[in-house]
């Protein structure tokens, strides 16, 4: 018995040292597999990784996790992490790669569908979706809709609007509202936004479930939650998007995007898939199943969705967005986090 | 050998410390300090303090009634009872959150997460009182009884100061689940020191921030682990044991039954019915196709990869359970203090450590193995605090009459020792094997590529709100754990029969 187990045992340390030797594959046509550290959920990002395997015969081994938790395995991982792609659901976990160096610089025939303006200017990482914010409402209860964000403050909406202060979006925005206006009109925003009996959520879904409960006419949220939640319940939901003044900082665009990692053995292989990723019939696919917007221009935006164009987005570089220290300090001074 | 093997367990064991202290090293002094004393670290200490302390009173109270009941009573259906007083183990904190969310409007805050940790954590400390009320002597009830003491004096005067130390390794363990969860207090806007913690991840990828935090917690963890030690100490060692295995007679009276039975109903409604009711409402109002395929592989992986975490975790217990019953010196008692202050990080701290060390691995980074280890790492503090509960109760007098009537060492620890600390070795191997199952930061990282558990699979699926699909996942997890739950649950009958078995050998 005892023997039986020991060579079992040997066997199993001698496989594992050969398969661990062939980690080290060459770059070259021969790659047979991938692996990607994904932040977008498997229900949603399958199919096209699906897609991607039937098309170049190379198998896709993913890692599902939450974008920011990955960004900080990446960074634990270093030189030696196992991910060749990391997928993430917004530019701060990619940024926060980018930062430590981890990504390969990618050239500008990478991508190259996607306008410069969706892109880290370095080209670390490339924009695969946008999102934009909104004010998801209740439209039999909110008679006279916010045209800015300042309106947030005014005596009407008194305790009439939810906001998800953890959430990495809300403080993307807040970051762009710091970075435009200063911090004197982000604090005094805040402070006068709490005055008004500004209700806390944990999460954007969250708020759209409680405008659909009636617990809350109004909530600040990306604008595919009003999607997400109606698919979730299986039914219409009793919540619209609702989009502020066009150059309103409320109306703010946000980003997922995708790199290579510098420590891949297989950077063509990888850079193959952000190709096809942002190939504008994977594009096409995510604006119908996912109600995102494709940052290509010429690729049209979710049904019943105004163009990005139309929704005038505030003219701020994304890039510019990585300040989230100081927007979370300021969320802590005001007693928001 | 067993100093050397025990030494090398505290190493590993240490892991998360060592990593967190280099990762705190980086961060300039003064800016450490700056976060430290700032007004909104003091807050969230408080506010974890508040919590632990809350839920500790809670638990310690409910479970010690409810195991009570559970152990002395005539109940009907006695064993089917400890399981749904159990099972709620079982259950993410998250999903246990959410569903209460989605149930009632609104539901958030302050005492909303004492609600909850309270219904999450009980669990331990009624398992924890059932193993010690299981070594309680019989014969001293009985005469207490016979002198005329009323049942609450006979518990208060002989049972309790019996069961203590089983009772405060119960304690010990909510007291840390509280200061390490972040699912319930995240959901219902609570500001912890996790909270914190894992904002400073979440946000603003500051993990040397993050590490300084992470000592606080530690530091807070072992103000109460030392205090636990300090109620413990005043306690004689080994007063008491089970001389026969005759069990006190069962009590009838029926207004206890009912008392026990109506908080067993309450909190199976409040910690079962609800979350179960909210998952199956999601699923039948949106049904979707269940992959069994998908299902069963799941539920394969996770019980695989629970059951040998249970078993690392309770193979690196043994040299500490050792050190502690023979000589329990110094370094025994530090090192197993030190496991369980550590129990206070969260996982994704503990996780993030294994992904700095084991990322240098090989081809054992993201294999089951390493995911394994991790769960034992992780849940080591749960065997060790279970075991050495049970082992103080071996009354130093039995071994040594064992040690002079010739037995040697090993023959000690398995014939004298071993029996009676049983119930809390168990109980320590079934809590390891329950809490991996459904371990969510640390499987998230260290699981193999493309290997998915029920927690991974009810976390994708929760995670972009359909509870509905995650559902299934939910119940078959809540199933798995009713099993060893229930095996748990009926230590008087295993303890009994071996007891015959030896008697009639």
């Amino acid at each position: 018995m005892g023997k039986v187990v020991r060579v079992g045992f040997i066997t199993a340390l001698v496989l594992s040292l050969i398969s661990g030797c062939s980690f080290g594959a060459p770059n070259s046509e021969q790659v047979s597999e991938l692996t990607i550290y994904s932040g977008r959920s498997e229900k949603f990002i399958s199919p096209f990784f699906t897609q991607f395997t039937e098309q170049t015969g190379i198998k896709l081994n993913v890692r599902y996790a939450d974008s920011a938790e990955l960004a900080a395995q990446i960074l634990e991982e270093g030189s030696n992490s196992s991910a060749d792609v990391f997928l993430a659901q917004d530019a701060g976990s990619l940024g926060a790669v980018s930062a430590a160096n981890l990504f390969t610089q990618l050239s500008t025939d990478v991508a190259n569908q996607i306008p410069a303006k969706f892109n880290q200017a370095q080209r670390n990482w490339v924009g695969v979706t946008a999102r934009v914010r909104v004010f998801a409402y209740d439209p039999k209860r909110v008679k006279t809709l916010p045209k800015s964000i300042s309106d947030l403050t005014k005596p009407i909406y008194k305790d009439q609007i939810g906001i998800a202060p953890t959430n990495s979006s809300f403080q993307a925005f807040l970051t762009a509202v710091i970075e435009s206006k200063g911090r004197a009109f982000a604090k005094s925003w805040l402070s006068s936004l709490r005055a008004n009996g500004v209700k806390i959520y944990p999460k954007n879904s969250v708020i759209v479930e409680a405008i659909d409960k009636g617990e809350i006419p109004l909530g600040l949220v990306n604008h595919y939650y009003t999607w997400e939640v109606a698919e979730a319940l299986g039914r219409q939901i009793n919540v619209v998007n609702g989009y502020f003044e066009p150059g309103d900082l409320g109306n703010l665009i946000n980003l997922s995007g995708a790199g290579v990692l510098k420590s891949s053995k297989k950077q063509d292989a990888a850079i193959g898939l952000i190709n096809f990723l942002t190939s504008p019939a994977s594009q096409k696919q995510f604006v119908e199943q996912t109600h995102e917007y494709s940052p290509i221009p010429s690729i049209q935006p979710p049904a019943n969705l105004p163009a990005l164009d139309l929704i005038g987005s505030p003219a701020i570089d994304l890039g510019s967005l990585k300040n989230i220290r100081q927007t979370q300090d300021l969320l802590i001074e005001v007693g928001l986090l | 050998m067993v100093s050397t093997t025990a030494a090398l367990v505290v190493a590993l064991s240490l892991i998360p410390l060592l990593y967190l202290l280099i990762r705190a090293a980086q961060k300039p002094v003064n800016e450490s300090i700056a976060l430290l004393v700032r007004v909104k670290t003091l807050e969230v200490v408080g506010t974890t303090a508040l919590l632990v302390l809350m839920v500790v009173l809670l638990t310690g109270f409910f479970g010690l009634v409810i195991a009570a009941g559970l152990h002395f009573l005539e109940l009907p259906a006695k064993p089917w009872l400890v399981i749904p007083a159990v099972l709620p183990l079982a259950i993410p904190s998250y999903v246990f959150t959410y569903t209460w969310i989605a149930f009632a409007p609104g539901f958030s805050g302050f005492f909303a997460a004492v609600l909850i940790l309270f219904l999450t954590t009980l669990p331990y400390v009624t398992l924890a009182s059932l193993a010690g009320f299981a070594r309680v002597d019989a014969s001293q009830i009985e005469v207490a009884r016979s002198l005329g003491l009323t049942y609450p004096k006979t518990f208060f005067k002989v049972v309790l100061p019996q069961i203590k130390t089983h009772l405060s390794g119960g304690l010990l363990l909510a007291g840390l689940y509280t200061m390490s969860d972040f699912g319930a207090v995240s959901l219902l806007n609570v500001d912890t020191l996790t909270v914190t913690i894992q904002n400073m991840y979440r946000a603003s990828y500051d993990r040397t921030a993050a590490a300084v935090i992470s000592l606080v917690l530690i530091v807070l963890s072992a103000l109460f682990v030392f205090a636990d030690e300090n109620i413990r100490r005043k306690q004689q060692a080994g007063v008491a044991i089970k001389t026969t295995t005759i069990k006190s007679a069962l009590i009838k009276r029926s207004s206890y039954v009912a008392t026990t039975s109506a908080l067993i109903g309450v909190y199976a409604v409040l910690a079962i019915v609800i979350p179960v009711y909210v998952l199956l409402s999601r699923f039948f109002s949106n049904t979707v196709e269940i992959s069994w395929q998908l299902l069963l592989q799941a539920s394969f992986s996770t019980i695989t990869v629970a059951l040998l975490g249970a078993l690392i975790a309770l193979l690196l217990s043994i040299p500490l359970g050792i050190l502690l019953t023979e000589r329990s010196n110094r370094f025994s008692q530090f090192s197993s203090r030190l496991i369980l202050i550590a129990h206070a990080l969260p996982g994704v701290v503990v996780g993030l450590a294994l992904v700095s060390f084991g990322s240098k691995l090989g081809p054992i980074y993201q294999s089951t193995f390493l995911l394994a280890f991790a769960y034992s790492l992780l849940f080591l503090a749960k065997s060790i605090a279970s075991m050495s509960a049970s082992l103080r109760a071996v009354p130093t007098g039995a071994k040594e009459v064992a040690a002079t009537l010739g037995l040697n060492r090993w023959l000690v620890l398995k014939n004298v020792v071993t029996p009676i600390a049983f119930p809390g070795i168990a109980l320590g191997a079934v809590l390891v094997f329950l809490t991996a199952m459904k371990e969510l930061p640390a499987t998230l990282m260290l699981r193999p590529t493309g290997f998915e558990t029920l927690a991974t699979q009810i976390w994708s699926y929760a995670a972009i709100n359909r509870f509905n699909e995650a559902a299934p996942y939910a119940l078959i997890l809540i199933l798995i754990a009713a099993i060893p739950t229930f095996i748990l649950s009926r230590p008087d009958k295993s303890d009994r029969n071996k007891t015959n078995a030896e008697l009639v050998g």
